[in-house]
Parts: structure tokens; C-alpha cells; sequence
């Protein structure tokens, strides 16, 4: 049977019945090494796994997975879920898939499969048929959807706000608003400290709401959309009413979900601008509008590991490497992995939450890479990126640590002004 | 089957058997679409030793023996075919064993793909010279051995990646380990030559697609990479096949030592150009066929001398010379200096959502390949009436062809003829007649392309079988495969549905 009357249940997986086809299952998107265009390897959960891993913990096989579900061969399940959820949807497989590293030649693999959109959708059905959320992935649902909390972390709602007292200058109403997201906040709150010692430094006035609820980004990874749509009018309307122009975060995750999957879930453009920290830091440094103190004689390599809500999620590669090179006193270097070819740190897709040594084993060897390109600090602009990779510091033990440091781009600005 | 996993577990370990139902379909299908049969268990052994033990319960208990290596066979060649068996992944096995320096003479595990060996090699300034076949970012070098493959860069100057072969560690469907070339010799220290010791029985592996035995550990030449390379692209004018194979045959006739030649047709220009594949094309108006060579030297003079005798051969076709940019057309640049070899085969695969090429991959002479191409363009006219049926329901025409033709070993080249058509995409009864019109035309052409007396190599369980069901073999060469298949396998285990050994079923 050609199967599509088979597919109750599959309401979403059904809409990329194409993309799931159009997989002939060669599995570069498990195995691609291609030095000449610096491809080295693909999957992260596949290579975390080791010896471990069989066909299911890439691409491929999850592809050809889909494709019997589809074709009404095998169900859905809870054990589907704790397979599939195993996936911090980096999107490095769709890179492979699409690309040809050359703008005059596109002989892609298959230029039809969006792969983080299938995950998602296959995790929208395991959620509608009640088989997901997964155990701690169900907790911080329960969370986020917590009149007091309003956060995944499982923390009360005022603890989000402890951070800025001290500060007054925040503006309650204004153009600018900051989005401070959930991880930053309640887990590194220095950070944003700093990031508004550099900002009101350089003279700009920022405000800041005291009711905003979490982005619903770790909701929409896990595929719980339904819990989504309160959590997104909530935001909007919170920052309309400011009167806000450009809405901004230092979060990977934050911008990701409101600049790119805000719009497609109302199906309109919000009533403001989204910016990364790093567009409006590139902004104040062009303007010479950050004054660094002047360091004589130091000098630190530092090297950039791409966010992959940042990077491949929305192609925001050069800006935080133009902040950082503008950085008195520093040599940014490149690891062997960068840019679209990015090795993931292994915590997005709710790998972190619910497979937390998974997560941690993919960061070890961002953090080897990070080594390997000769530079004393590893610089990132992603605060889960941030809290994975420093997980995995921690367990590399001091002879790591003493070889390289984990600074946050903010951070790195701070140090020197 | 409790107690076969139970036996099976005991060898590998609970981490590396599974009978999972998600993992199982996971292992379902090859470069196809097509699920003809799920295993029973998946295992993912580490060396000889274990897959000797795992053939040895498999042989008590007369159970199928599917072994995989990168995946990557279109034809069905490490699926099973029907709900049964254990699929052998051999991806675990990926290691560089030993790189004989003094010798350049590299032994792997069968599980390691071209890429992952070549990126090794590259540190060192060296390559395996044939660089597999297309697929080879993926497939691995024991499927290599087993398909006689070619197509991922090199086979002009190289060969099928089989030439490269030295010796090899095979376990036989029996579970008897066994070691050819100088390794036969018990006594030999280190892999250092494929003949000798008697007949060449390492040959009796190449391109068996695996119904012989398990190949674990393979030594191949590896060679230094020149210094020096070159690369030009060319358009063709009218009758660019025929021009094509004009050229390919005097490259032969006077001896220059090309790596890579390809041609690549008007089909594949013309509508690859129409899906903006090729952005480096755009600006050339009339879309006809084109030819690149590469060719490598170990000194600037030797190069210089023989692209000159290349460009002459080629300049004198009335060809066009596209520049030295990729950006100016030229996609031999692209093909050697990015490893594009290792993606080129993928063109026209997915030109439209859920589109499947139904194709087969054969040697043939050069002279005669342009006639192939006619034939197929003819083969396309006369089956008008199936591909209007595929049309009506799709709205798009299944397109024939070949894709790009290289040249390989000798005065060959290798065709990739067939057609792209939808599979899977239509539900239902409409789903029903695509499938069944595909089949019928598949067949057809195949058939047509066997009385040409082409050779297949990646054959897996569709074209071995078909092989057969068409009467292509002598009754002769037949038995004679089939009493050594016998000998070695005689509970027909390892790739128990290929050339219709098993029963003889059909397909």
C-alpha cells in the first residue's frame, strides 16, 4: 500500500511525507569526511555513542524508521521516543545533505530534506499520541507551564528578576528591551552583569520587563507546540506594550525561537526587530562606542565554537567573530570544525535534560578540538552551550582546565573594559 | 529466535546486538526506498574472530547472514529481502591497522570508509589512489572490494579499487578464517603481493557481492600524491558523445596517463542546468555535453607535456575550453581540488521530491557507450506509453539517461543508464500502477542493456537475480558459481537471495 491512509496519528510527520522519501539513505549525513572542504564527520549523538551506536543514532536510520512509520509498518511508541529524542537537532545532517562547499556547483545529496523540521514534526505526533514527552522533559513542561515558575529550570518566577537588582538604570517602558531568557538569569547571571556594564557604558538606555515567561524553545525542541501558543502571545504582548522596537537576547535558543519560530507559529512578522547580543555589540564597537582599557603586552588565542541556533539555525557566523577580533589583545583561531561544519556541543534538542552524559561526552570533544587549535580560552554565545561545555570542563579535570578557559563572549568584552 | 540472540549475545556483548523493532527497520534498506524484508537481529561484531563464531550459530540454526558495510548498494545488496535473517553491520570495524611505509601498502578494517582511510592518507601525502566508488564518504572499502567499484575519482589512472588489492582476511560463510596473497603463505610477515602462492584467490572476492565470504581485513597500494596536477573542463559540440568517446579513445591511444576523465551529458547538463545545479553553466547558452580531464604529474615539465597532448586531442573536437575557474564552468577543478568526486554521483538523484533513480551501473567499451545512449533515448520513446502513465499521476516524466560517464580500466567507461522516477509518493492505487509501470520499465531497459553484453558490478540481490532470470549467464558459468557457493556455503547462508542460488525464487 502506498500508506497515506494509513496515517491518523501522523498528522505532522504526514506534511513531510517528501522530505522523509526523498532520503535514498546514503549516509553522509553519518560518515561525510571531506578534508578539502573541511568536513570532518557529522552526527554527534552518532559519534558520542562510539562503537555503541547502530543505524537508529543517525540520520539514515531514523530516516528509514520514518519511512516504515509512514508506511503504516511500525507504530509509533514510547521506546520510538527514547531513540529519536537522542538528537540535539543541530541541523549538521542537513548541511551535508544540502551542500556542496562551492556557490558554482550545487550537486547536493538531496536538496528537499529539511531534517530538523522532521525531527520536530515526529516528536509533535509522539506528543499528540501521549507517548512523549519523556520523563524529565515532561518535568520541565511542568514547569514552564507553572503560574510561579514560567520557566523550565523549576524556579520560582522572581529569581529571574534577583539579578538585576543593584541595577536601577533598567528602564521599565522603552525601545530597547532585553529579552533575558531562562538559563542566563537563573544559572549566569554575571554574564548579564556584565552585559549591561558594556551596554550602559556605551551610553545605551535598556528595558526590561518583570513578567516575561520562557521563549518556549525547549517546548517546541521537545515538540510540545499546544503548550507553545500561550507562551508566545504572553511574550509579544508584554513587549508591545513596553514599546519596544528592537527586542534583543544574549541566548542562542531565545533568538532562534523568536526570530525564526515566532513568525511561523502566528504566521505574521512581530511588531519589532529581534537581535543577537552580538549584532548589537558589533554595532557599539564599529561606533567605538565600548572603551577597552589598554592592555599592554597581552595577548590570548581565542577560538569561537558556533552556536548552532546561532549558526546553522540562522546562518549567524561572521558578527561574533568580528566581535571578538575587535577585542584588544586577542588572536581569534579557528578549530578544525567551524562554521557550518561545526561540531555541535551536544546540549540542544533536550539532549541536555534528559541525556545529560550524552551531552556532556559530545562537549568533551568540542573541548579537545578547542585544544588541538591552539588557543587558551573557548569562546561561545550560547549560555546552554556554555553551561554544557562547562559540565564537561568540570569532569576533564584541572589538566584540561589549566590548558583552556571557558569564557562567554560578554565575558571576554567585560575582562578588558 | 530467543535463543539464537541469547547465543548471538554471548558473543558480542548485550551493547552490540539488538532486536529492537525501530532498530531492526533502521537496517531495512539500502540506497533505495524499498523495504523487501526486516531482520530479526541487527549485530555490529569487532572482528574475525566474533564474526566467525556468529557464521558458526547462524550455520546450526540456518539463519540468513546479511553483511553491510556502508549501506550504500542500490540493488539491494545488504538488505534483507525478506522478514528474516541478521544483518552483520560491519561499521564497527573501522580501524587502520598498519601502513606499511617502506612497502605503501596500507591493511584496514573492511568496515572504514574511503573518506575516513583518505583523509589518513592525505596527512601523509599519500592516497588510495582509485578513490572508491561515489559514494565513498560513506561506503566502505570491504563493499568496495565486494562491488569492484569505481566512480569516486582516480579510476582512469587506477582502476577499479580491486586493482589496488593485495591481500585480504575473509571469513567464509563456514566460519573458517582465511588470509590470500602473500598472507597465504603462513610464514609471510607482512601483506606485500597479490599473485603467486598459487591461483589469485583474493579474485574470488572481488565483486563476489559478498556471497563468498565476509571480508574483514583488506591491504591495498597506496600511492604518493603528485605535486602536480591539472584540469580542464570542455564544452562539446553536436554529437558531444561521440565526441566523448573519440577523445577518451585517443587519451588511450597515446598513452597519457589521465586520472580522471569524464564525460557528462546533454540530459544531465541540460536539465541539471534547469534545476540550478549548476551555477558555473549558467552563462553558457547552448547546454550540451562536457568532458574534463585531471591529470597528475611528478614534475612541472611532465605535466606541461601532457596537458598539451590533452588539450590538442580535445581542441581539435571543435571542443570549447571553459576556463581554469570553477566559477569560469570549469567543474573538473571542483571534482579534484574539493573532492567533489565523492558527490558527483548524487546528480539527479532527488532533482524532484521523492524522486528515485532506477538505473544500473555497467562497464562497457568506449566505443560503445554513445550507442548505449541513443539506445536509451530510443528504449525512452517506445516505452512512451508507461512514462505517460507515470506522468498523468505525477506531472512529471520519468527522465532517461545516463549520468556522468568516466572513463575506468582499459578502454572502458562506466554507464550509469536508467531512469528517474517517483516511488513511494502516490498513495493507494495510483501508488499501486507507478510501482508496477517502474518494475516493468526497469526491466526493460536492464534487459536491454545486458544484450548489449555490459558488464554489472554492484549487483546486489536485484540485478544478480535478474542476471538469471534473463538466461545472461551460461548454463556453465552458472553451475561453476554455483558449485563454489555450495562448497563454501552450503546452507546457502550469506546473501541467501542473490543470483538465485537459494531456491532459485524469483524476484
Amino acid at each position: 500500500m502506498g500508506g497515506r491512509e494509513k496515517l491518523s496519528g501522523l498528522k505532522h510527520l504526514k506534511e513531510h511525507w517528501e522530505d522523509i522519501f526523498s532520503c535514498m539513505g546514503c549516509g553522509d549525513c553519518g560518515y561525510s569526511i571531506r578534508p578539502a572542504v573541511e568536513r570532518y564527520l557529522v552526527c554527534p549523538i552518532k559519534e558520542a555513542k562510539g562503537e555503541g551506536g547502530f543505524e537508529i543514532s543517525f540520520p539514515r536510520g531514523r530516516m528509514n524508521v520514518l519511512k516504515s512509520v509512514l508506511l503504516g509498518q511500525i507504530p509509533l511508541s514510547k521506546e520510538l521516543g527514547k531513540w529519536v529524542y537522542e538528537c540535539s537537532e543541530c541541523g549538521n545532517c542537513t548541511e551535508v545533505c544540502h551542500m556542496t562547499h562551492n556557490e558554482n556547483v550545487a550537486l547536493p545529496t538531496c536538496n528537499w530534506i529539511d531534517h530538523v523540521k522532521v525531527w520536530e514534526a515526529l516528536r509533535k505526533d509522539l506528543v499528540e499520541a501521549g507517548f512523549t514527552p519523556l520523563e524529565k522533559h515532561s518535568k520541565l513542561i511542568d514547569y514552564m507551564n507553572r503560574d510561579d515558575m514560567r520557566n523550565p529550570y523549576g524556579e520560582q518566577k522572581i529569581k529571574k528578576y534577583e539579578w538585576t537588582k543593584g541595577i536601577p538604570e533598567l528602564k521599565e517602558k522603552g525601545e530597547f528591551v532585553f529579552f533575558g531568557g531562562c538559563t542566563m538569569p537563573l544559572r549566569q547571571s554575571e554574564t548579564l552583569k556584565n552585559m549591561i556594564k558594556i551596554l550602559q557604558g556605551a551610553g545605551l538606555e535598556i528595558a526590561i520587563s518583570s513578567d516575561e515567561w520562557c521563549c518556549g524553545s525547549i517546548a517546541l525542541r521537545i515538540g510540545d507546540e499546544q503548550s507553545l501558543q500561550e507562551f508566545i502571545q504572553h511574550n509579544i504582548n508584554i513587549f508591545k506594550e513596553m514599546g519596544a522596537e528592537v527586542v534583543f537576547t544574549a541566548c542562542a535558543g531565545c533568538y532562534r525561537t523568536w526570530k525564526k519560530d515566532y513568525p511561523e507559529l502566528i504566521g505574521e512578522e512581530l511588531p519589532f526587530q529581534v537581535k543577537h547580543i552580538t549584532e548589537i555589540l558589533i554595532e557599539l564597537l564599529n561606533n567605538k562606542k565600548i572603551p577597552f582599557k589598554v592592555q599592554k603586552g597581552e595577548s590570548r588565542k581565542v577560538t569561537y565554537h558556533d552556536p548552532c541556533h546561532l549558526g546553522r539555525h540562522m546562518d549567524l557566523y561572521e558578527i561574533p567573530r568580528k566581535v571578538i577580533s575587535k577585542i584588544p589583545g586577542i588572536e581569534l583561531v579557528e578549530m578544525k570544525r567551524n562554521r557550518k561544519n561545526a561540531w555541535c556541543c551536544g546540549a540542544g534538542g533536550g539532549v541536555k535534560s534528559q541525556f545529560p552524559e550524552l551531552a556532556k561526552e559530545i562537549s568533551k570533544e568540542r573541548i579537545k578540538e578547542a585544544i588541538e587549535s591552539g588557543a587558551d580560552v573557548l569562546t561561545t554565545s550560547c549560555p546552554f552551550c556554555i553551561g554544557n561545555l562547562k559540565d564537561a570542563f568540570e569532569e576533564l579535570g584541572p589538566e584540561v582546565q589549566e590548558k583552556i578557559k571557558l569564557i562567554d563572549i560578554i565575558d571576554l568584552i567585560a575582562l578588558k573594559i | 529466535m530467543s535463543d539464537i540472540f541469547n547465543k548471538l549475545e554471548k558473543i558480542v556483548s548485550d551493547q552490540y546486538i539488538s532486536k529492537d523493532i525501530y532498530v531492526r527497520h533502521a537496517y531495512s534498506r539500502n540506497v533505495d526506498i524499498v523495504l523487501q524484508g526486516v531482520p530479526d537481529i541487527v549485530i555490529r561484531p569487532k572482528d574475525a574472530k566474533e564474526i566467525s563464531e556468529i557464521l558458526k550459530v547462524a550455520n546450526e540454526e540456518s539463519i540468513p547472514v546479511i553483511p553491510r558495510g556502508g549501506g550504500d548498494c542500490e540493488f539491494g545488496g545488504s538488505k534483507p529481502i525478506k522478514d528474516e535473517g541478521i544483518v552483520l553491520d560491519l561499521k564497527r570495524m573501522d580501524n587502520i591497522l598498519n601502513l606499511d611505509q617502506e612497502n605503501l601498502i596500507i591493511t584496514v578494517e573492511a568496515g572504514i570508509s574511503w573518506g575516513k582511510l583518505n583523509e589518513y592518507l592525505g596527512n601523509l601525502g599519500l592516497y588510495t589512489g582509485c578513490m572508491g566508488p561515489g559514494s565513498g564518504m560513506t561506503a566502505s572499502i570491504g563493499g568496495g572490494i565486494s562491488h569492484q567499484s569505481v566512480g569516486g575519482g582516480g579510476c582512469a589512472k587506477y582502476g577499479s579499487c580491486t586493482n589496488q588489492l593485495v591481500s585480504l582476511e575473509v571469513v567464509l560463510p563456514t566460519g573458517e578464517i582465511i588470509e590470500t596473497g602473500s598472507q597465504a603463505n603462513k610464514f609471510s610477515k607482512f601483506p606485500f603481493n597479490r599473485f603467486g602462492n598459487g591461483p589469485d584467490l583474493s579474485g574470488l572476492f572481488c565483486g563476489d557481492n559478498g556471497i563468498f565470504g565476509i571480508k574483514t581485513k583488506i591491504s591495498l597500494k597506496v600511492f604518493p600524491k603528485p605535486e602536480f596536477a591539472d584540469y580542464k573542463t570542455f564544452l562539446l559540440p553536436r554529437k558531444s558523445a561521440e565526441t566523448a568517446a573519440q577523445i577518451m579513445m585517443e587519451i588511450r591511444r597515446k598513452g597519457i596517463d589521465v586520472y580522471d576523465t569524464m564525460f557528462i551529458t546533454d540530459v544531465v547538463i541540460e536539465l541539471g542546468s534547469k534545476q540550478g545545479f549548476f551555477p558555473l553553466w549558467e552563462n553558457i547558452k547552448k547546454k550540451k555535453g562536457m568532458l574534463f580531464y585531471t591529470i597528475e604529474a611528478n614534475s612541472e615539465a611532465a605535466l606541461k607535456e601532457n596537458v598539451k597532448i590533452l588539450d590538442d586531442i580535445i581542441l581539435n573536437k571543435k571542443s570549447e575550453y571553459l576556463g581554469p575557474e570553477i566559477s569560469d564552468g570549469n567543474i573538473a577543478k571542483w571534482h579534484y581540488k574539493e573532492q567533489g568526486h565523492w558527490l558527483f554521483y548524487h546528480n539527479l538523484w532527488g532533482m524532484f521530491p521523492s524522486m528515485q533513480p532506477l538505473s544500473a551501473e555497467c562497464f562497457c567499451p568506449i566505443h560503445i557507450f554513445p550507442q548505449v545512449i541513443k539506445d536509451v533515448d530510443q528504449w525512452d520513446i517506445e516505452n512512451n506509453e508507461d512514462m505517460q502513465k507515470i506522468f498523468n499521476i505525477t506531472k512529471i516524466r520519468p527522465i532517461s539517461g545516463s549520468g556522468p560517464i568516466p572513463l575506468v580500466d582499459g578502454n572502458n567507461v562506466e554507464v550509469t543508464a536508467g531512469f528517474l522516477s517517483f516511488w513511494k509518493y502516490y498513495e493507494g492505487e495510483l501508488y499501486e500502477i507507478i510501482q508496477e509501470t517502474n518494475i516493468k520499465l526497469w526491466k526493460s531497459l536492464i534487459k536491454l542493456l545486458v544484450k548489449y553484453g555490459l558488464q554489472y558490478y554492484m549487483m546486489g540481490e536485484f540485478l544478480s537475480r535478474f542476471m538469471v532470470e534473463i538466461g545472461a549467464y551460461s548454463e556453465e558459468y552458472y553451475n561453476f558459481m554455483k558449485s563454489i557457493k555450495k562448497t563454501l556455503d552450503p546452507k546457502m547462508i550469506l546473501s541467501r537471495g542473490k543470483y538465485n542460488f537459494w531456491g532459485g525464487e524469483k524476484s
